[in-house]
């Protein structure tokens, strides 16, 4: 996709520009039917039966009480569907009732279908299930003491899930060459992804045996892969539609078993089966952030260069696989692509504990990575004696560069991003200067604008996009993306409108359907805009090429001189002879036939060659800076996040609004990880989560927001549509470790773990009024043995993205 | 989730409330302004068999100062507390607490008087009402009867009332001149229950010492509000000194007994208790010199 075919050099008129969303009258007006609102005729309701005990086996489960109640269709369990499935190809090990073992709290093992939700309620009550209870795995620490009871019969040993050992180049002869080393221990405790919408799915097989699936799903592609594979049918048979999202923010992105089950139910029965879940059951879906403990030794020069970076990561995972192989290499994947680390080391490990699983949320794997770098810099330069931005912008990776593990960056706008934010809050005036109690600080971020590869490793496209153009001048855009909320079905309006010349509420946009649409492989890894923007963009131009000969023979103009604006196609030299952009497309289905377009789009090849470098490579990288003021309370700890300067480098503003909508949600949701959200457990060996539901899970309200000052710095990416890279996700990473790195500046207290609750904060000011070190957080990560390293040359070092071979390691 | 079902009536008079409360014992559940019933019902954690809404029983919306008390009625909502001109000017402690409580969609509808009948520890008007020294006006079928706030909470999530008693009204004594008071809340955000909460309620004598209406309560720190006596019985007759306040916050530390939960480890929240009080007095001095 070449960056000179984008709007032929002429003013955009849509990229840009702030217009509402397709979607925006209908979310206002009620009107958008999400997955719960949809109902069937002879419609059935299902509910799943959960596991009250963390880890069992399942000696008999007994459904005849339940089946005979009034009301209830069919009842379900795991041996009526024994094929495993999981997001991941090395990870199928789920069920979608569980057969013979329960792994925690919430896992699902009957389903019941009945003629309402109140009956299928009841009837719960009336399945026995006898189980025989197992010991618990809590905690990274038992599943590193304790190898028995295995959570599952797979993984690297025990209940270790996944070791993994990089190293690019030589980190000892880093740290060699270093005049100061630093080593900190962080943790970053988990927390969930609390969309307002629950998950909810509907399914009917039809008189065809066909199936169909609404679903509030993130990746309607896996669950149709999930879908034919357990229940047994061609894919062709099966058809996903992904309902509009209420929010999901990762927590929809994997196959669900509640999914699962009512298709299977709707097959038993004849009838739609709809489930909508529970709060509460929400939290025991999960697959939101991992608990992790991070110990992190860097080696700097006395300006701040970093001379070399080992960083080790424990992944608590919870119950099942989930994403948790991708999970883990992310905790040590982008912490290469802000300053320059020249050698780098990463050793990263996942348990399987008897928890909710962990998986994908907003960051997925890197804030955990990004708030101990972050703070460990700013301990750095503290030490050193250095402003912490200076010290940050000196060492910049640059732009078009390839870091130590092969990632390589595009466009680099973290030098104006950081820039910004220091003049706009008065960081100079304020750093160090300020009364006791209030503090100002500094961090910034980098993510993905896509992940380089799929799940399931092919080479075919990862977005692909199917333009319709009739007659009437009417222009369809379908796509197999999934509006979350983020506003992707605009994205493909917007940029269709601009290519076209016309307005985009004219653009009929269908999305996220199996049979109607062309595959995309789902709205995860903050990859759409760029992705699914640049298929968009392929196809138009295609249309637009027809149309242009069509209307330049019409015309007899010359094709160069043929131009799309204000929904006309004119010659550009005489810009009153044109025709009207419906009768283009009349005089190009004359000429042509029907006219309809496709466009996909592949990310480059990845110069990650090793094993483990699937995780980190993407066709650009987004960055963005922070600055937080707080006024911290000496007496009770409490911080009060008063102001909060952000700059997000997004390479091109598709529509600066809704940019800085995402800008200001990942605020948002990054202030909840720093100061409150915890999924937390309660006891030892019962691990009963401790508050699944809204009135305690306690996250910020509008009165707990601070006033946000958002920046767009736009230094246009050649690899995305228009210069876009993305802003999904990205300016949340700055969050936690700048509410940390201020608190130390306000109270000279280090907080070194999340969330920043007040006692934490008073401990700490306690612990430095004694004589103490004035911090709070873990002292210590586990000492275990990782497996040899994969040893890869770095580019400096004349490496080829290939993994060395051992023997000549061993040399 | 939805609630499972229920009876309900809607008595329109006191009388035929209590009676129905007679007749259903404790199937009854009375619903006022549903703050904490409602959430309960719907996830379950309460099915009561019966719902008895007094909300079209007329005549209970009353804010009004009588016979030297202020008498706040039984379906006065924390909206109207809030909004009260008698009660912002003579009572800013009462506002103090109400702003604390929930959002204000739920003040819209919660009931102050609720709010104690619900017998909840976490619950703040238990003791802003326990500072002020009020009366609990429960009605039943042998009539009406006083029971000061202090004897109002034997046990947790447990009242004084009977089941087939009503909350009818609150009455606080209208405070002498050199009266100040004011609550403080600690919480993880707004909306929260309290991670702890003091109110302090005082009077000063000609000479500026504490009289003996010296109130101090406390909130979800022990397993029923608490009255902290020992503190109030300190202050008393005392000059209120920085080392006074200092002492005085100390010993209403240690009439706490705060367990380890979500909200925070006991230690902190003992602590909380030591600093809010404090903090309080302060606050209450400033209002006995016209302060706000």
């Amino acid at each position: 996709m070449s960056n000179g075919s984008q709007g032929n050099g002429k003013p955009l008129k849509v990229i840009g520009k702030p217009f509402r969303k397709v979607d925006a009258r209908a979310k206002c007006t009620g009107q958008t039917l999400f997955a719960d609102d949809i109902v069937l005729p002879r419609m059935l309701f299902a509910k799943l039966l959960r596991s009250h005990v963390p880890h069992a086996f399942i000696k008999r489960i007994d459904v005849s009480r339940a089946l005979s109640l009034a009301g209830v269709v069919a009842v379900i369990t795991g041996k009526d569907l024994p094929i495993p499935y999981g997001i991941l190809p090395v990870s199928q090990d789920e069920h979608t009732l569980c057969i013979d073992k329960v792994r925690f709290i919430g896992d699902p093992v009957a389903a019941i279908a009945a003629v309402d939700e109140d009956t299928a309620f009841e009837a719960l009550s009336l399945i026995d299930v006898e189980y025989e209870q197992l010991d618990t795995i809590g905690s990274i620490e038992e599943a590193l003491s304790k190898n028995e009871p295995r959570i599952h019969d797979y993984g690297d040993e025990g209940n270790i899930h996944k070791k993994v050992h990089l190293e690019f180049g030589s980190v000892e002869e880093g740290f060699a060459e270093a005049d100061l080393i630093r080593e900190d221990v962080f943790f970053y405790e988990g927390n969930t992804h609390l969309p307002m919408e629950q998950h909810a799915a509907l399914a009917r097989f039809d008189a065809d045996n066909k199936l169909t699936l609404w679903s509030s799903t993130q990746t309607p592609h896996y669950v149709h892969r999930a879908l034919a594979r357990v229940l047994e049918i061609s894919p062709s048979h099966v058809r996903v539609i992904a309902t509009p999202n209420g929010g999901g923010f990762g927590g929809k992105s994997d196959p669900f078993n509640h999914e699962i089950a009512v298709c299977k139910l709707s097959r038993i029965t004849g009838r739609p089966v709809k489930i909508t879940l529970t709060r509460e059951e929400v939290f025991y879906c999960h697959r939101g952030r991992h608990p992790v403990l991070m110990k992190v030794k860097t080696g700097v020069k006395k300006d701040g260069a970093i001379t070399a970076m080992d960083f080790q990561s424990f992944l608590d995972g919870g119950a099942y696989g989930s994403y948790g192989v991708a999970s883990t290499f992310y905790t040590g994947a982008l912490q290469t692509v802000t300053y320059q680390i020249p050698r780098y080391r990463f050793r990263g490990l996942r348990a399987f504990t008897n928890k909710a699983p962990c998986g994908p949320k907003r960051g997925h794997g890197t804030p955990q990575p990004r708030f101990a770098l972050e703070i460990q810099i700013d301990k750095i330069a503290d030490e050193l004696g250095l402003d912490p931005a200076e010290m940050r912008r000196k060492h910049l990776v640059p732009p078009n560069s390839l870091t130590a593990n092969y990632l390589r960056v595009g466009s680099m706008g973290l030098d104006a991003c950081i820039e910004k934010v220091v003049d706009a809050s008065g960081w100079k005036e304020k750093f160090k200067r300020l009364p006791y109690g209030r503090g100002i600080g500094l961090a910034c971020g980098s993510y993905l604008s896509g992940a380089g590869l799929p799940i399931y490793w092919n080479n075919m496209p990862h977005s692909g996009v199917q333009l319709r153009l009739d007659r009437q001048g009417g222009v369809c855009v379908m796509c197999g993306s999934t509006d979350i909320g983020q506003g992707s079905d605009s994205i493909l309006a917007y940029i269709v409108a601009e290519v076209l010349g016309i307005d985009p509420f004219d653009i009929r946009v269908i999305t996220a359907d199996t049979d109607l649409t062309p595959v995309d492989l789902g709205s995860y890894s903050s990859r759409v805009t760029l992705m699914t923007g640049n298929a968009a963009l392929q196809a138009a131009e295609r249309a637009r090429e027809l149309l242009t000969l069509a209307v330049a023979e019409k015309l007899n103009a010359p094709i160069e001189n043929i131009t799309f604006a204000e929904r006309r196609a004119f010659d550009v030299e005489h810009p009153e002879i044109g025709v009207g952009f419906a009768q283009a497309v009349e005089l190009a289905e004359a000429k042509f036939g029907t006219i309809g377009t496709v466009g996909s789009y592949t990310p480059p090849p990845s110069a990650a060659q090793f094993k483990g470098g699937g995780v980190g490579p993407s066709p650009a990288y987004s960055y963005s800076a922070a600055i937080a003021e707080v006024a911290v309370d000496p007496d009770t700890g409490i911080t009060k996040v008063e102001q909060i300067w952000i700059a997000h480098d997004v390479g091109q503003a598709i529509n600066p609004v809704l940019v800085m909508g995402q800008v200001e949600g990942s605020v948002y949701m990054g202030l909840g990880e720093a100061l409150m959200e915890d999924m937390a457990y309660r006891g030892k060996r019962n691990l009963v989560h401790k508050f699944p539901s809204l009135l305690e899970y306690k996250s910020p309200t509008t009165l707990e927001m601070c006033d946000v000052k958002t920046f767009l710095i736009q230094e246009r990416d050649s690899a995305g549509p228009f210069g876009a890279k993305e802003v999904g996700q990205g300016p949340l990473l700055p969050i936690p470790p700048v509410i940390a790195n201020a608190i130390y500046d306000a109270v000279g207290v280090r907080v070194d773990e999340v969330p920043i609750t007040p006692e934490k904060v008073l401990a700490g000011i306690r612990a430095g009024a004694h004589g103490k070190e004035a911090r709070y957080g873990p002292s210590s990560a586990p000492e275990i043995t990782w497996p040899e390293a994969l040893h890869v040359a770095t580019p400096a070092e004349g490496g080829d993205g290939r993994a060395v071979p051992r023997d000549v390691v061993h040399k | 989730m939805i609630p499972r079902s229920f009876e309900y009536s809607a008595p329109g008079t006191l009388d035929e409330a209590v009676a129905l409360l007679q007749k259903l014992g404790s199937d009854a559940k009375i619903l006022s302004g549903g703050q904490s019933l409602i959430p309960m019902m719907k996830l379950r954690l309460a099915s009561p068999p019966h719902i008895v809404d007094i909300n079209r029983i007329p005549g209970l919306d009353y804010i009004t100062e009588k016979d030297g008390f202020l008498r706040i009625g039984a379906l006065v909502r924390e909206s109207d507390l809030e909004r009260s001109e008698l009660v912002r000017s003579r009572f800013p402690i009462l506002v103090d607490t109400t702003s604390v409580i929930a959002d204000p969609l739920v003040r819209n509808q919660a009931t102050v008087c609720g709010n104690l009948a619900h017998g909840d520890p976490a619950n703040d008007h238990p003791a802003t009402m326990l500072a002020l020294g009020a009366i609990v006006v429960a009605v039943g079928p042998r009539g009406e009867r006083d029971v000061p706030v202090e004897n109002f909470f034997p046990a947790l999530f447990t009242t004084a009332l009977e089941a087939d008693e009503i909350l009818r009204e609150i009455k606080i004594p209208i405070p002498p001149p050199s009266t100040g008071g004011a609550y403080l809340k600690l919480e993880r955000k707004v909306g929260d229950y309290a991670t702890a909460g003091v109110a302090v309620q005082i009077t000063l004598n000609n000479s500026g010492a504490c009289t003996a209406a010296a109130g101090i309560g406390l909130t979800n720190v022990g397993f029923t509000p608490i009255k902290a006596v020992k503190a109030e019985a300190f202050v008393k007759g005392k000059q209120l000194d920085q080392a006074a306040v200092k002492q005085a916050s100390e010993i209403a530390a240690g009439e706490s007994h705060p367990v380890d939960d979500i909200r925070g480890p006991a230690d902190y929240k003992r602590d909380l208790v030591r600093v809010l009080t404090a903090r309080a007095i302060v606050r209450a001095l400033e209002r006995v010199k016209g302060g706000v």
